[in-house]
């Protein structure tokens, strides 16, 4: 707050200050009071008026130096009234209540949103409990009747129950809440389930799946990570070169951290798009191609691994290979009671 | 025959689950209301109870944890809630096993006959005839006789052993593979069959595993 632009702020009070004591001075000459006490009188007026003026400002300097202050350094800046206290001064407790009745009009619309933002994540959890029942019967339905077309059933089912999964972790990755449970967890394991997920589709399609693993345990939350690594290996299964195509699962242990690599032939992307694979709804030439793309796989897998903790990171040579890096940090921190 | 109880209040599933478990082989109790539910189950003679989560009135992990306080019969808890904490929770009220749906019916049936396996399992050996079949070591014994076999082998051979009465499916034989971590292919699971065939033939075991035209193998 700037002194100079207070007192120019003032022009008006300063003009009837001095229109006033235009009008003294001429009465004071007018009963032919001598110089000294014109003097005097003057000297105390203008002294009195300084100090008016002067107390405004500090009291307001004060509270308003400190308002810009806490709004600079604050990073949530609507929390700014939490730092100030109720200024002494009329206007200055007419802008603190204002604030006040802002705040808690922002606060309630946030709060509504929250509400209805976390009503939809239910229903969406509920929604997605309810579909699995149909397609758990279809999946049932389909390997006691069995048909000539059996396989090509399950690979849709498949489909569908991998899209589902697909917006349930996705809601789960927007939200902040934290709805996953962090354990020693056997890669082995993990990877088994996703080969399981796959294996008609793989060997229907002839893609070799090759898994080179010691038992290594990292610490993650194995659900998401089995989706994490089934979005990884639905892509190299969806984006091959006509054949010989292979999936190679491996993992590397140092001492600071586990680095699982899932490396496929296929494809590859091209340079130009490699930077941008993990952008939301970014589908790139091949996504465009094949027209099969969401842009949302990498997206989520991207998400959901710096919830978790985890780093990932893509390779590739367009025509050569894809591979991806997941890494898990080694951290003694999470181990409860080993 | 082992007898399995299925508490599961969706009727096309639980329909579909007792065909499944009927033609393996099993006997199927099924549980249609849902008022008094841990009373009917603990009335109830089976072997093995297949419990939903999401029930009516009581959910399916409290069920357990009162189950568990009368029982040690195995159970395996199968849900569509998609989390580690459903699961963490079930295993330490005492489920024997988790699965989320949709699962694949023939590993469905894989834990099952897995739990089973378990219980009875006095001997370190399985025996086919007069042949002993340690699988853990990977050799068949006859007399003192040793024929090894590779994991691969092993695993089809106790398969089809487990199942000596009945034609295997190649899916099936695929699936216990890769429920194995034995990730190999269509031409490699028929170099393996012949491979054990030669195996068995030269141990003096001849046309044991029989060839069904389209449906899979049956081991005499």
């Amino acid at each position: 707050m700037k002194f100079s632009k207070y007192v120019f702020d003032k022009w008006l009070e300063i003009l009837f200050a001095l229109f006033g004591y235009f009008i003294v001075l001429m009465m004071l000459f007018a009963f032919k009071i001598s110089k000294e006490v014109i003097i005097g009188i003057t000297v105390v007026f203008l002294l009195f008026f300084i100090m008016i003026i002067l107390t405004g400002y500090i009291k307001r300097r004060r509270f308003y130096t400190n308002l810009i202050n806490n709004v600079d350094k604050l990073d949530k800046k609507y929390l700014v009234l939490e730092m100030l206290n109720e200024p002494s001064f009329y206007d200055g407790k007419i802008l603190y209540q204002v604030l006040y009745e802002i705040n808690k009009s922002m606060n309630e619309n946030v709060k509504d949103l929250e509400i209805s933002l976390n009503d939809f994540k239910e229903y969406v959890e509920l929604w997605i409990h309810e579909i699995k029942l149909p397609i758990s019967s279809l999946v049932l339905m389909n390997h006691n009747h069995k048909t000539n077309v059996d396989k090509k059933y399950d690979e849709q089912i498949r489909r569908i129950d991998d899209y589902v999964d697909q917006i349930l972790y996705f809601v789960r990755s927007e939200n902040a809440e934290k709805d996953y449970l962090i354990k020693d967890t056997s890669l082995k394991k993990v990877i088994n389930s996703v080969a399981m997920k796959n294996k008609n589709d793989l060997l229907e399609r002839n893609i070799s799946f090759e898994v080179e693993l010691s038992d290594i345990k990292v610490l993650t939350d194995s659900k998401w990570l089995e989706f994490i690594v089934n979005q990884v290996v639905s892509n190299s299964m969806k984006y091959t070169k006509d054949n010989n195509s292979i999936i190679k699962i491996s993992a590397v242990e140092t001492s600071k951290q586990v680095d699982l690599i899932i490396y496929d032939n296929g494809i590859g992307i091209p340079e130009k798009d490699i930077k941008r694979v993990f952008e939301k709804t970014f589908t790139g030439e091949n996504g465009r191609a094949t027209s099969k793309s969401t842009g949302m796989g990498l997206y989520i897998v991207k998400k959901l691994c710096r919830k978790l903790g985890h780093k990932v990171r893509i390779e590739s040579k367009e025509g050569e290979y894809t591979k991806v890096v997941i890494s898990f940090a080694k951290n003694d921190f999470y181990k409860i009671g080993d | 025959m082992k007898t399995i109880m299925i508490v599961e209040d969706e009727k096309s599933i639980r329909d579909e689950l007792k065909t499944l478990l009927e033609t393996s082989g099993y006997k199927v109790i099924l549980l249609e209301r849902f008022d008094n539910t841990l009373e009917d189950i603990l009335k109830s003679k089976f072997d093995l109870l297949l419990l939903d989560i999401n029930l009516p009135k009581m959910n399916g992990e409290t069920l357990l944890k009162e189950f568990r306080k009368q029982s040690n019969i195995p159970v395996i808890m199968v849900t569509s809630r998609v989390g580690e904490t459903d699961e963490v929770l079930s295993m330490s009220y005492g489920a024997d096993d988790y699965i989320t749906k949709p699962y694949n019916p023939t590993i469905l049936l894989l834990r099952i006959s897995n739990i089973f396996k378990r219980m009875e399992k006095s001997t370190d050996f399985l025996t086919y005839d007069d042949i002993k079949v340690y699988q853990g070591k990977g050799i068949l014994m006859k007399g003192e006789e040793i024929l090894d076999l590779t994991k691969n082998e092993m695993i089809i051979f106790s398969y089809l052993l487990n199942n000596r009465s009945n034609i295997v499916t190649r899916d099936e034989l695929m699936t216990e593979l890769w429920n194995n971590e034995e990730y190999i292919n269509e031409n490699a699971l028929t170099v393996n069959i012949s491979r054990l065939r030669a195996k068995l033939e030269s141990f003096g075991i001849e046309n044991a595993i029989e060839t069904r035209k389209g449906l899979g193998y049956k081991l005499l």
